[in-house]
């Protein structure tokens, strides 16, 4: 932001103050709270999965470990969040089950967002036929319940963090399709494609070049809020026991071997509920915020 | 409202269209399944006959079962079937699947309409409200609340009131349809409420009320906050709009300028959502039903799922995505009737 003494100088030599762009959506992310938090929760998640061995307090809580003199130990000074059916330490596993949850957004969004974008690049630019075809598929794959879908092939294949996160990925795209599409054919449009594609362009250079990045802004913001429905898919499916093999700890199963000790044991579902419940917040908030920052529809 | 019944022709193509495209959906759908399905590891005969059989048993049962076919034959025969609700025997109890489905279709549906009801009723006036008094600390409180909607898996809200009911509530029903000890109406239609009521059976009513009330509220809750925010900026942008302008410029009462105009300009986006949420809204169905044992149609679907029932999971995905289909259909009917720009446009 410029000074006083910057707008002063600029007045008396009458040049405006121009702000660039990246400027201008910078301040108004940081002049948003809500985004500030959500940025400072998303960050703390990332550190809290790569650094899980130094932030446990009991770091072989995420194993095999049984302490059956310790079990169901209410929240303490020793366990913040309990213990659970065998003696684990509640909190280290919430701190381990965010490593599951991101490796899981990892695998989704990184087979997602591009398969998505490439798509909707190429049906908003090329136009025609191939328009045609991609949209009608996306559409019709809207339209498939994912989480049915996800049980189906979960089911089917065995249950792995894999196979899970194929089973994601397989409608996941579409969303992205959707939304690059809309922009890439507005984009098309204009006469610096026109202008580029005059001046002997490749079709490769314009697309990824001169309508690739002006995508680049609702991918960022669509991908961010996608990061807290993949989380949330997830643990849903990892509920329902269609998630990753024990001992590992996942924030959705762990929710589901609490519920059989409710109500008396209520840290053992409360604590990783939390869990989730933060990392997906704090996606959400980050979302919202990059949205109102770089002032998109998505 | 006379006037809904002057359906032009255009309105008429546009919804053939949609059937049309429907149609597709349904079968893109059908191709994946079966897909799925035919790419399994174990061999769905050896399942059905168990790990006792001998290798001639289970070859004849894979005859039987036509799974020595070549695959478009195969598929053939599980389309035509599926047209004529043919979706074969389970193979873990070896009766009809449609038979299976079609009893426990009820309890989803009344679950599933409850909720609709609910986000409908819940979300919209909010949304209004939101409007209303935007940017203040009405709209902000709102905001934070439909936050929190999206941002709790069902599964996740449905123990959380069961816990909450654990300890405040302690009469209240948690699981099941309806108190063991009332005997069932037996209806037509196979929803307590209605069979309760068109029976004059208050207590199964009253009792259908309270084991509904947590189940469809935790299915709810992300839809009431997508609905309230979507219905919040339909409202605020349509209040530009010139006639809308006009009316408040003539002195028109604000109340009557927002229920009589604006909400219904403003009602047609959260409707087109809604299509699209259902999807996500059968899903959560499977796992709020399995938290209260509700014993529908998606708990028995979540059964067969776990059991690698694998005529049962094709026929639950191919109902899913009908109830989809249908459901999108009445709302591609509904914004007809709402909008009349849409309805009555000429040609086209």
């Amino acid at each position: 932001m410029p000074s006083p003494d910057d707008t002063m100088r600029a007045v008396e030599e009458e040049t405006p103050v121009i702000l660039s762009a990246r400027r201008m959506a910078w301040m108004r992310f940081r002049s948003n709270p809500a985004a500030l938090i959500g940025g400072f929760m998303v960050i703390s998640v990332i550190l809290a999965a790569i650094f899980a061995p130094l932030i446990a307090p009991y770091p072989e809580a995420a194993g095999n470990t049984i302490d059956f003199a310790n079990r169901h130990a209410a929240p303490s000074a020793e366990n913040f969040a309990g213990t659970d059916k065998v003696g684990r330490d509640i909190f280290s596993r919430v701190i381990f089950g965010f490593r599951v949850s991101l490796l899981l957004v990892i695998g989704v969004l990184g087979i997602a967002v591009p398969v998505g974008a490439a798509l909707g690049l190429a049906a908003g630019y090329f136009g025609g036929r191939t328009e045609l075809l991609i949209t009608g598929f996306t559409n019709v794959m809207l339209a498939i319940p994912p989480l049915v879908i996800a049980l189906a092939v979960g089911s089917i294949l065995t249950p792995t963090l894999v196979n899970a996160m194929i089973a994601i990925a397989l409608l996941w795209w579409t969303w992205h399709a959707r939304l690059v599409y809309r922009v890439a054919k507005s984009v098309a449009a204009e006469d610096f494609v026109e202008a580029a594609r005059l001046a002997g362009a490749s079709h490769w250079h314009v697309l990824t070049r001169e309508i690739l990045p002006n995508c680049i802004a609702v991918i960022s913001v669509k991908t961010t809020l996608d990061a807290a429905f993949v989380i949330l898919f997830g643990a849903t499916l990892s509920f329902l026991g269609l998630g990753v093999r024990p001992p590992t700890p996942d924030l959705g199963s762990m929710v589901a071997d609490g519920r059989q000790f409710l109500p008396e044991m209520w840290w053992g579902v409360f604590f990783p509920a939390l869990g989730i419940f933060y990392a997906t917040l704090g996606f959400n908030l980050l979302g919202d915020g990059l949205r109102d920052m770089f002032d998109v529809e998505v | 409202m006379g006037k809904v019944f002057f359906v032009a022709s255009g309105f008429i193509e546009f919804l053939l269209r949609r059937i049309l495209g429907f149609a597709v959906i349904l079968l893109v759908l059908s191709l994946m399944i079966f897909a799925l399905a035919r790419v399994v590891p174990g061999d769905p005969a050896r399942m059905a006959m168990g790990p006792s059989a001998s290798a001639e048993q289970v070859e004849a049962m894979r005859e039987q079962m036509g799974l020595n076919d070549p695959l478009p034959t195969q598929y053939f025969r599980f389309l035509s079937g599926a047209v004529r609700g043919d979706f074969g025997v389970s193979l873990i109890s070896g009766r009809p699947v449609t038979e299976q489905i079609l009893r426990l279709l009820p309890a989803t549906l009344e679950l599933v309409l409850v909720t609709l009801l609910l986000m409908m009723v819940l979300g919209v006036p909010l949304g209004v409200l939101a409007a209303r008094y935007r940017n203040g600390w009405v709209d902000t409180l709102l905001r934070l609340i439909s936050m929190v909607g999206v941002t709790m898996p069902a599964f996740l809200v449905a123990i959380l009131l069961q816990l909450f009911a654990a300890f405040y509530l302690s009469d209240w029903p948690l699981l099941g349809r309806i108190d063991r000890g009332i005997e069932l109406p037996g209806g037509p239609t196979g929803l307590l409420l209605i069979d309760g009521l068109l029976a004059g059976r208050l207590d199964v009513v009253r009792s259908a009320l309270q084991h509904l009330a947590f189940p469809a509220f935790a299915l709810a809750l992300s839809g009431i906050g997508q609905i309230m925010r979507l219905t919040r900026s339909a409202m605020i942008e349509n209040l530009r709009r010139d006639h809308v302008q006009t009316l408040r410029s003539f002195g028109v009462p604000d109340r009557v300028v927002t229920f009589r105009y604006l909400l219904k300009l403003s009602s047609i986006a959260p409707l087109t959502i809604m299509g699209l949420e259902f999807a996500s809204l059968i899903g959560n169905a499977f796992v709020v039903e399995m938290v209260f044992a509700w014993g529908g149609f998606a708990s028995h679907g979540l059964e067969s799922i776990m059991q690698n029932d694998l005529n049962a999971v094709m026929a639950v995905v191919m109902v899913s995505g009908i109830f989809f289909v249908l459901a999108n259909l009445a709302i591609d009917i509904l914004i007809g009737v709402i909008d009349p720009r849409l309805r009555l446009k000429e040609g086209r």
